[in-house]
């Protein structure tokens, strides 16, 4: 008898109740979305009991891998500049410093994208990018596309490095070379952001042809550092752009851009709303919701919090108009009240007594079951119960059988 | 705990959590007009009938506990125990759960299988 088989058989149970009153429902007239209403609202009490681990409750688990990783440029691109590294990788593995600085319809142009994220990179962002091994990161950052193959990659590489001559001819040779490089030799996207030491760099790559070869094994590998080439081949621009535009928009706050959801004001039309807006908005309503707390539940006299209580939430906010006012007087009376009547010899037993019995069945210790045998000798019982439910703790279980012995 | 006028199914089980949120999740629809207190009788009877058959077929897990008695009480063919200090002992006592008191209600087993 385990706490885990209780979902299993509770959910059975469910299925077939809802089942056997369907007949009934539908000759009641009463719709199906009805059923299936109630089905959920006895779900959801059931698991706000929290006695078991149901089939429909969601379980905890970690989000799939592949979503997290599809997931990761994007999200990280939220947050500071010291996390931008996958996104700087991908657009300065696909065009160097140079590039972007020289063109103007370029999204390195943009200032929120890749300007940003090239300033702030050269003391905190990029160092660590540096140390980074390119294969540690690789799984991490396109685990999408392991399907790419040396070919294909490389082919991606050159119409990109075509695509950016034809456009651009001569002025960009740097970043043609930049990208054949960087095909091949992992380690450059990284370094590449850092002003000082990354042009030197390239200009050494592309001096020494034999190095590339030479690190040609290590083409496959770079292959998934740019994974949308082989996607969208010749169009280098657009590919970056969209990697530099994950950036601009998440983390560009201080864009014209201020709306950030839209509500409906009293005439129902639509509004937008920015951040300080929003922020202005819940700041009021927690402060309606502290005074109503303040007046309508706490501080109010106990005879007529109880009486409210089984009034609507109209009532209550009608009350933390008044409330205040009254409570100093009465409350302290209520209190002394209680307390006399506490010392009542004839009210005490009785009282307590069903308290006791109040609390077995609320606190929810309780065993239903159908008994099979009850044996006394002396003080000695024995009992064989069968078909039980038991929750103690907090937990419920079920069970075929049991046999109990006890003392009297 | 009788049993229902039509079917000889004890409408015990509507006390523990899973009748008792049915119920709820019931008045909730009748105080909403959406169902009629008939049907909501439908339901848990129903609801009797399927928790009785699920806890005899469905369940095989075996129990034995100990604790002392402090109250005992047989009327209308139902008894009422109230143990204190109680263990119960799980999956062949594997598993402990202890409890300061624990109150069993139980009907009889074989009124129910009479039918």
């Amino acid at each position: 008898m385990s706490n885990a088989a209780v979902g299993t058989v509770y959910e059975h149970i469910i299925n077939e109740v809802i089942n056997a009153v369907r007949v009934d429902f539908e000759e009641n007239g009463v719709d199906d979305s009805v059923l299936e209403e109630l089905k959920k609202g006895w779900q959801h009490k059931l698991s706000q009991l929290n006695i078991a681990q149901f089939p429909w409750d969601p379980k905890p688990e970690a989000p799939p891998p592949a979503q997290a990783t599809q997931n990761t440029s994007s999200a990280v691109n939220a947050q500071a500049a010291a996390t931008q590294q996958p996104t700087a990788n991908y657009t300065q593995s696909t065009l160097s410093p140079q590039t972007a600085a020289q063109s103007p319809s370029h999204p390195g142009g943009q200032p929120n994208g890749n300007g940003v994220a090239i300033k702030s990179e050269p003391g905190m962002a990029n160092e660590p990018t540096i140390k980074q091994e390119p294969g540690t990161m690789q799984p991490m950052m396109h685990p999408a596309y392991p399907g790419n193959n040396a070919a294909r990659g490389g082919m991606a590489a050159q119409r990109a490095a075509q695509a950016i001559a034809n456009r651009y001819g001569s002025q960009a040779q740097a970043s043609i070379n930049a990208i054949h490089q960087q095909t091949q030799q992992p380690q450059i996207p990284g370094q590449a952001p850092p002003p000082p030491p990354t042009p030197q760099q390239q200009q050494q790559q592309q001096q020494f042809s034999p190095q590339q070869q030479y690190q040609q094994t290590v083409a496959a590998q770079m292959q998934q550092r740019i994974p949308q080439q082989p996607g969208q081949p010749g169009q280098p621009q657009p590919l970056s752009q969209q990697n530099g535009l994950g950036g601009a928009q998440v983390d560009g706050s201080s864009d014209g851009f201020d709306g950030v959801l839209m509500r409906r004001d009293a005439d129902g039309n639509p509004v937008e709303m920015g951040r300080v807006e929003i922020d202005n908005l819940l700041h009021a309503q927690l402060l309606e919701r502290a005074k109503q707390r303040e007046g309508g539940g706490l501080m109010l006299p106990l005879k007529e919090a109880t009486k409210q209580r089984s009034n609507a939430t109209k009532s209550r906010r009608a009350a933390a108009a008044g409330g205040p006012n009254q409570l100093d007087g009465n409350d302290e009376d209520d209190d002394e009240f209680d307390e006399d009547a506490i010392n009542s010899d004839l009210d005490d037993p009785e009282d307590e007594r069903d308290d006791d019995d109040e609390e077995d069945e609320a606190s929810g210790w309780i065993m239903l079951c159908l008994y099979d045998k009850v044996q006394r000798v002396k003080n000695k019982w024995k009992c064989t119960l069968k078909d039980g439910v038991l929750t103690v703790n907090g937990k419920e279980y079920v069970f075929h059988k049991a046999n109990g012995e006890y003392e009297w | 705990m009788a049993a229902n006028g039509n079917t000889n199914y004890y409408d015990l089980y509507r006390h523990g959590s899973l009748g008792s949120t049915l119920t709820d999740a019931l008045d909730d629809l009748i105080g909403a007009e959406r169902i009629d207190p008939q049907l909501a009788m439908k339901v848990l009877m129903q609801f009797d009938r399927v928790i009785t058959e699920a806890l005899s077929e469905k369940v095989k897990a075996r129990l034995t506990f100990k604790g002392s008695l402090d109250t005992y009480r047989f009327c209308d063919e139902v008894w009422t125990f109230l143990i204190k200090n109680v263990t119960f002992k799980m999956d062949g006592g594997q598993s402990v759960v202890t409890a300061d008191k624990v109150k069993i209600v139980s009907c009889s087993a074989k009124r129910s299988d009479e039918k």
